[in-house]
């Protein structure tokens, strides 16, 4: 048995895991932008690194039958970019597949 | 009346608490009720209460006077009819259990003592103030509450038993409700909100026509509700010059709405007590909610407008492009890589040049503010680009 108390605790451990995931507080903060005319963007913005997104992207494109990239951001990272309004999709499906958990997902826009 | 008040509210909750204390049994609550009350309870005699007495046959001196003591609370609290209709159940109940018989008997008044207790118990601060208030005046109410207050106190202190839930709850509430009489049915005002004024400009753009009037009442400053709009709806924007908001792209009023809601219930509600009676203030660069309702202060969200799918800029139709440009006053071989980088705004057909002088002068205007004067500025109008 061992004794608890007497176990090293590393004290950045949170801090170093913390870096690594997501872009800032764990968000996923997922936006719409206007294209012309009816048009829209759907943004997902920080979701964890350790996610391939590519494959991410993949499904999304099957699941919401709509096209989508990655795109490499110096200051957000990846950030996965869908066609037409995707916001209500893209909340059920990241929770659905348990990338993200509902309170974590921040929706932007209107 | 007035002076009796005391000293009778005191006896009943002597009464009250004793009665509690032993619930169900009807002779040791006798018993502790005489105690009580018997030599305390001689002085507190009123007329109406003597004629009672003598209505009744009495036997003991002492239940006697209990009674009275009984009588007078209910006539205080419950109506006449109850009180008559239960008097007489309760005497041959006492003569019973003071002689030894009438077993029969003993069952229904003691219900009926029961119910009385629990009234009493329910109603019993509520309605005396009601009485004391149609009774006195305002002051003479308020030191009489005091008393009250006082010697409730005193029996709480003094009693080392312990209190029950319920007894403490009441206690809270009444206390609460003495103090802000205001909330006590929950009402709450209600923050009224304007609804946003919003018209389409054109296809492209639209406009929030009371912008600066939602930030008054909202009491933020116009750049913060600003940056906020832009940040969430993913756009770019500007305040024109008659005060209102010009926003590139299409939105309904519903939309602008809903992205108000958000910014009033992130940055403008207390957190915690969710009064809109708050200030924002920024404490090197986070921006912090004070609350002057409850005095609470908590960091909100800096606005982040993230990611921004830049691309579509120059939408390929007819349209007659203004294009403000400026350079600088003294290096001259600046002026061609500066030219396009300034906003260019977009005009559909020839209606919208009246419009754009508005736009222009206020653009200008900014611009001037940024640059400081050091530059001069040039206007060129660009058909059919």
């Amino acid at each position: 048995m061992s004794i608890q108390n007497l176990t090293t605790f590393d004290p950045f451990a949170d801090a170093n895991k913390g870096a690594d995931e997501g872009v800032q507080d764990g968000f996923v903060h997922i936006r719409i932008q206007q294209r012309n005319g009816r048009k829209t963007l759907t943004t997902v913005q920080g979701l964890s690194a350790e996610y391939d997104l590519k494959k991410i992207v993949r499904a999304c494109k099957k699941e919401f039958a709509c096209n989508g990239t990655v795109i490499e951001h110096p200051e957000y990272g990846e950030v996965l970019q869908l066609q037409g309004d995707q916001r209500e999709n893209i909340c059920q499906w990241l929770t659905r597949c348990g990338l993200a958990k509902s309170d974590q997902l921040k929706v932007h826009g209107f | 009346m007035s002076e009796e008040d005391p000293i009778l509210s005191e006896l009943a909750s002597k009464k009250k608490k004793k009665k509690k204390k032993i619930p169900f049994e009807l002779d040791s609550l006798e018993t502790g009720a005489a105690e009580g009350s018997a030599p305390a309870e001689a002085p507190s005699d009123t007329p109406v209460k003597a004629d009672k007495e003598n209505k009744e046959p009495a036997d003991d001196e002492t239940l006697d006077l209990e009674l009275a003591g009984k009588k007078k609370r209910k006539k205080k609290f419950l109506d006449m009819a109850k009180l008559d209709a239960a008097l007489p159940e309760v005497d041959p109940s006492n003569q019973g259990t003071n002689e030894g018989s009438a077993l029969t008997e003993d069952a229904p008044p003691e219900d009926d003592l029961l119910d009385f207790n629990l009234t009493h118990t329910k109603k019993k601060k509520k309605k005396k103030k009601d009485i004391d208030e149609e009774l006195e005046g305002g002051k003479m109410d308020k030191s009489e509450d005091a008393d009250n207050e006082l010697t409730n106190k005193s029996t709480w202190f003094g009693d080392d038993r312990d209190y029950t839930y319920d007894e403490l709850l009441k206690r809270v509430f009444n206390i609460m409700h003495e103090k802000n009489p205001d909330m006590a049915l929950g009402k709450k005002q209600k923050f009224v909100m304007r609804p946003p004024h919003v018209v389409r400009i054109g296809t492209k753009k639209t406009s929030f026509a009371n912008f600066t009037e939602v930030c008054k009442i909202l009491h933020r400053q116009p750049k913060h509700l600003l940056d906020f709009l832009l940040a969430e709806l993913g756009t770019s924007g500007s305040v024109d010059g008659n005060s209102q908001l010009i926003i590139k792209g299409r939105f309904q009023q519903k939309q602008i709405e809903i992205v108000l809601r958000r910014y009033i219930k992130e940055y403008v509600t207390c957190h915690t007590c969710r009064s809109p009676n708050t200030i924002l203030q920024k404490d090197t660069r986070i921006f912090f909610l004070q609350c002057e309702d409850c005095g609470s202060r908590c960091s909100v969200a800096s606005i982040k407008s993230g990611f921004q799918v830049r691309s579509f800029n120059s939408c390929g139709r007819t349209f007659s492009y203004l294009n403000i440009s400026y350079r600088p006053s003294q290096e001259n071989e600046l002026q061609s890589e500066r030219k396009q980088r300034e906003s260019v705004f977009m005009v559909e057909g020839l209606a919208g040049v009246q419009r754009v002088t508005q736009d222009l002068i206020y653009s200008i205007s900014i611009i001037s503010q940024k640059l400081k004067g050091k530059f001069s500025f040039s206007l060129d109008l660009i058909k059919d680009k």
